[in-house]
C-alpha cells in the first residue's frame, strides 16, 4: 500500500466508525449523564464530566422492570430450546437428503425466513386468543421462533456438512441406534453450532418486536416496554431499559462473530 | 448396510417443515382469504377500496421511497467498510469487532437513540453538532421526504453491517492475481473498484439487496418511533389499523397486509428464479 492508500484507509476507518459507534456513545451519555446535561438541552454538550447511576436505578426500580424481564426471559430461552429441538433434526436431515430435496427444504425455510412478521401475526392472534395463548411468553415464543428457526436450522446444517458421515456409519455399525447415534455421536460434534444456534435465536426472541407488540401489547417484553415508555415520555426510563436490553446482545454478537458470516447471513442462498 | 434413503431423512425435517407451514403459511394464507371478508359478507373488495380512501397509495409511495433509499445508502457504505476491511492494517480486528456491533443492537433501541439524535425540532445531538460546527439547523421531519431521509440514516445504522459482512464475503472471493494483472496495466485503485471488484461481487450484491430490500419493506419498529402514523408505511397503517379497537378496522389491516405480502412475495419470486438456476 502506497502512502496515500493508507491514509484513506485509516480516514475511511474512521469515519465509519464515527457512524456505528456515535448513537451507542448517546445513548449511553444520556443513561449515564444526569438529565440536565443531556435531554433537558435543547443543544446538549457533545461531552461532559458529569454522571450518575440514578437513572438507571430509578427505571430499573420504579416503572414495572420485573414481569417485563422475566417475560422477556421466558420467550428467549423457549426460542432458543425450540430452535435446538427442531433445528437440530432437521439440520442432521438436510445434511443427509438428496441435493433436490435439501434445496427444496430449505428453500421453503428461506421464504419463512421472508414472510412478514405483521402478515402473520393478525390472523394468528385471533387463533391465540381461541387458544388462550393470546399475550402469553408462549404465543409470543411459538411466533418468534419463525424468525429464529430457519437461520438455527440453517447454522446446524453447515456444522453437520463439515462432520464425515463415516464416523455415523461406524457408530451404527457398532450397534448404536439412531437416537443413539444423534444424541451420543453427532450432539457432541455438533456443539459449537447448536450453541450458536441457540444464541442467535435467545438474541432475535430478546430483540424482537413486531411480533410482541401485535401478540402481547398489555404484558409486554422488554423491548414493548421501551415502546411503551417513549410513548408516556419517559424517556430516561426507555433509555435505561434500552441500555439493560442491549449489553447482553452486544456480548452475544461478538462471541458469535464467527458465524456472521456472509453464507449464514444470506440464508443459503447463492448469488 | 442399507443405503440411506431420503424418505428416512426427511423425517428429521419433517417437524420443522410442519411448524413453519402450520404458523407462517397457513396464518399467511387465512389473512389474504380474510382480507376479501367482512363480518357480514364473503368476497368482497371493500376492504380495499377504503383502504384507498385511507392513503393506502401514499402508504405504497413511502414504503418504495424508504426501501430503495435505504438500500442506496448501505450499499455505498457497505462497499466502503468492505473495501476496508479487506486490507490489512493495524486495529483491523477490533475495526472488524466494531463494525457488527449495531447488528446486536434491537431495532426499538436503535429507535431510542435515534429520537435523541433527530428529535423534532428544536435541537437534539444532531443539531448540537451542527451548531458545535457553526453550520445551519436542520429540522429532521420538515416534510415527508426529509422525515423518510431521516429514518433511512437510522435504519441504515443498524442494517449497514449485515451488508458489509455479505459484501466482504464477495470480495474476499476474487482473486488478487486479477488486482496484481490490472496494477501492472497501470489501473489506479478507483478503476480497479469499478472494473473488478464491482462485476466480480455482482452476486453479493444482488443477495445483499434482497435480504434487506424485504427487510425495508417490513420496517416498522424505527418508523413507529420516529414518525409515528404521520408518515403511513404499510407496515405502520397496517398496525393503525390492527390497533384500533373496531372489528371493521381489523378487515382493513389485513387487506393492508395482503399487500404488503403481495410485494414481498413478488421479491421472493424474484430471488427463486434467481437462484434457479443453481440449484
Amino acid at each position: 500500500m502506497t502512502t496515500i492508500q493508507r491514509v484513506l484507509v485509516y480516514a475511511g476507518a474512521a469515519v465509519v466508525t464515527a457512524y456505528f459507534l456515535y448513537p451507542l456513545y448517546v445513548l449511553l451519555l444520556v443513561g449515564f449523564a444526569p438529565v440536565q446535561y443531556t435531554l433537558d438541552k435543547i443543544y446538549p454538550a457533545q461531552f461532559t464530566m458529569h454522571y450518575t447511576l440514578a437513572n438507571l436505578v430509578t427505571a430499573l426500580t420504579s416503572y414495572g422492570f420485573i414481569d417485563p424481564l422475566v417475560k422477556s426471559l421466558k420467550t428467549a430461552f423457549l426460542v432458543g430450546g425450540l430452535s435446538v429441538a427442531l433445528g437440530f433434526p432437521a439440520g442432521y436431515g438436510l445434511s443427509r437428503v438428496s441435493k433436490k430435496v435439501s434445496s427444496a427444504a430449505s428453500t421453503t425455510l428461506f421464504v419463512v425466513n421472508m414472510m412478514p412478521a405483521i402478515v402473520i401475526a393478525i390472523p394468528i392472534s385471533t387463533q391465540f386468543v381461541r387458544l388462550g395463548l393470546y399475550g402469553s411468553f408462549v404465543g409470543v415464543g411459538l411466533a418468534q421462533e419463525l424468525v429464529a428457526l430457519p437461520l438455527a436450522t440453517f447454522i446446524i446444517y453447515g456444522t453437520f456438512q463439515a462432520i464425515p458421515r463415516e464416523l455415523e456409519y461406524q457408530a451404527r455399525i457398532d450397534g448404536a441406534g439412531v437416537g443413539r447415534t444423534m444424541l451420543g455421536v453427532l450432539a457432541p460434534l455438533a456443539k459449537p453450532g447448536i450453541a450458536a444456534a441457540f444464541l442467535l435465536s435467545w438474541m432475535l426472541s430478546w430483540d424482537e418486536f413486531t411480533f410482541a407488540i401485535l401478540l402481547s401489547p398489555v404484558h409486554p417484553t422488554i423491548p414493548i416496554l421501551i415502546y411503551h415508555n417513549i410513548q408516556r415520555g419517559n424517556l430516561l426510563a426507555s433509555t435505561a431499559f434500552a441500555l439493560f436490553l442491549t449489553l447482553p446482545v452486544v456480548a452475544i454478537t461478538i462471541m458469535l462473530q464467527k458465524y456472521l458470516k456472509g453464507e449464514y447471513l444470506s440464508g443459503g442462498v447463492k448469488g | 448396510m442399507r443405503k440411506p434413503n431420503d424418505l428416512n431423512y426427511l423425517l428429521f425435517i419433517f417437524p420443522a417443515l410442519l411448524y413453519v407451514g402450520y404458523f407462517s403459511f397457513y396464518p399467511a394464507a387465512r389473512a389474504v382469504y380474510l382480507s376479501f371478508q367482512t363480518p357480514h359478507s364473503h368476497f368482497v373488495l371493500v376492504n380495499y377500496k377504503s383502504l384507498l380512501y385511507y392513503g393506502l397509495s401514499s402508504a405504497v409511495l413511502n414504503t418504495v421511497a424508504l426501501t430503495v433509499g435505504a438500500l442506496l445508502i448501505q450499499l455505498a457504505i457497505g462497499l466502503g467498510a468492505a473495501s476496508i476491511l479487506l486490507r490489512e492494517f493495524r486495529g483491523k480486528r477490533v475495526f472488524s469487532a466494531l463494525v457488527i456491533i449495531p447488528m446486536g443492537v434491537a431495532t426499538v433501541v436503535a429507535a431510542v437513540t435515534f429520537s435523541f439524535i433527530f428529535p423534532p425540532p428544536p435541537g437534539g445531538y444532531a443539531n448540537a453538532l451542527l451548531e458545535l460546527l457553526h453550520l445551519p439547523q436542520f429540522n429532521w421531519y420538515a416534510n415527508t421526504l426529509a422525515s423518510l431521509f431521516t429514518v433511512m440514516v437510522a435504519d441504515s445504522w443498524k442494517n449497514t453491517p449485515i451488508v458489509t459482512l455479505i459484501l466482504l464475503a464477495g470480495m474476499s472471493g476474487v482473486s488478487p492475481d486479477l488486482y496484481r494483472a490490472a496494477e501492472i496495466d497501470g489501473a489506479g485503485a478507483l478503476r480497479r473498484f469499478i472494473h473488478i471488484t464491482l462485476p466480480n461481487i455482482r452476486g453479493s450484491i444482488a443477495v445483499a439487496l434482497i435480504i434487506r430490500g424485504v427487510s425495508e419493506f417490513n420496517i416498522f419498529a424505527l418508523p413507529l418511533v420516529l414518525v409515528g402514523y404521520r408518515i403511513p408505511l404499510l407496515t405502520t397503517l397496517t398496525y393503525e389499523f390492527y390497533s384500533s379497537a373496531s372489528i371493521g378496522d381489523y378487515y382493513y389491516s389485513l387487506a393492508s397486509a395482503t399487500i404488503l405480502l403481495a410485494f414481498v412475495a413478488a421479491f421472493i419470486l424474484v430471488v427463486l428464479k434467481l437462484g434457479g438456476g443453481r440449484r
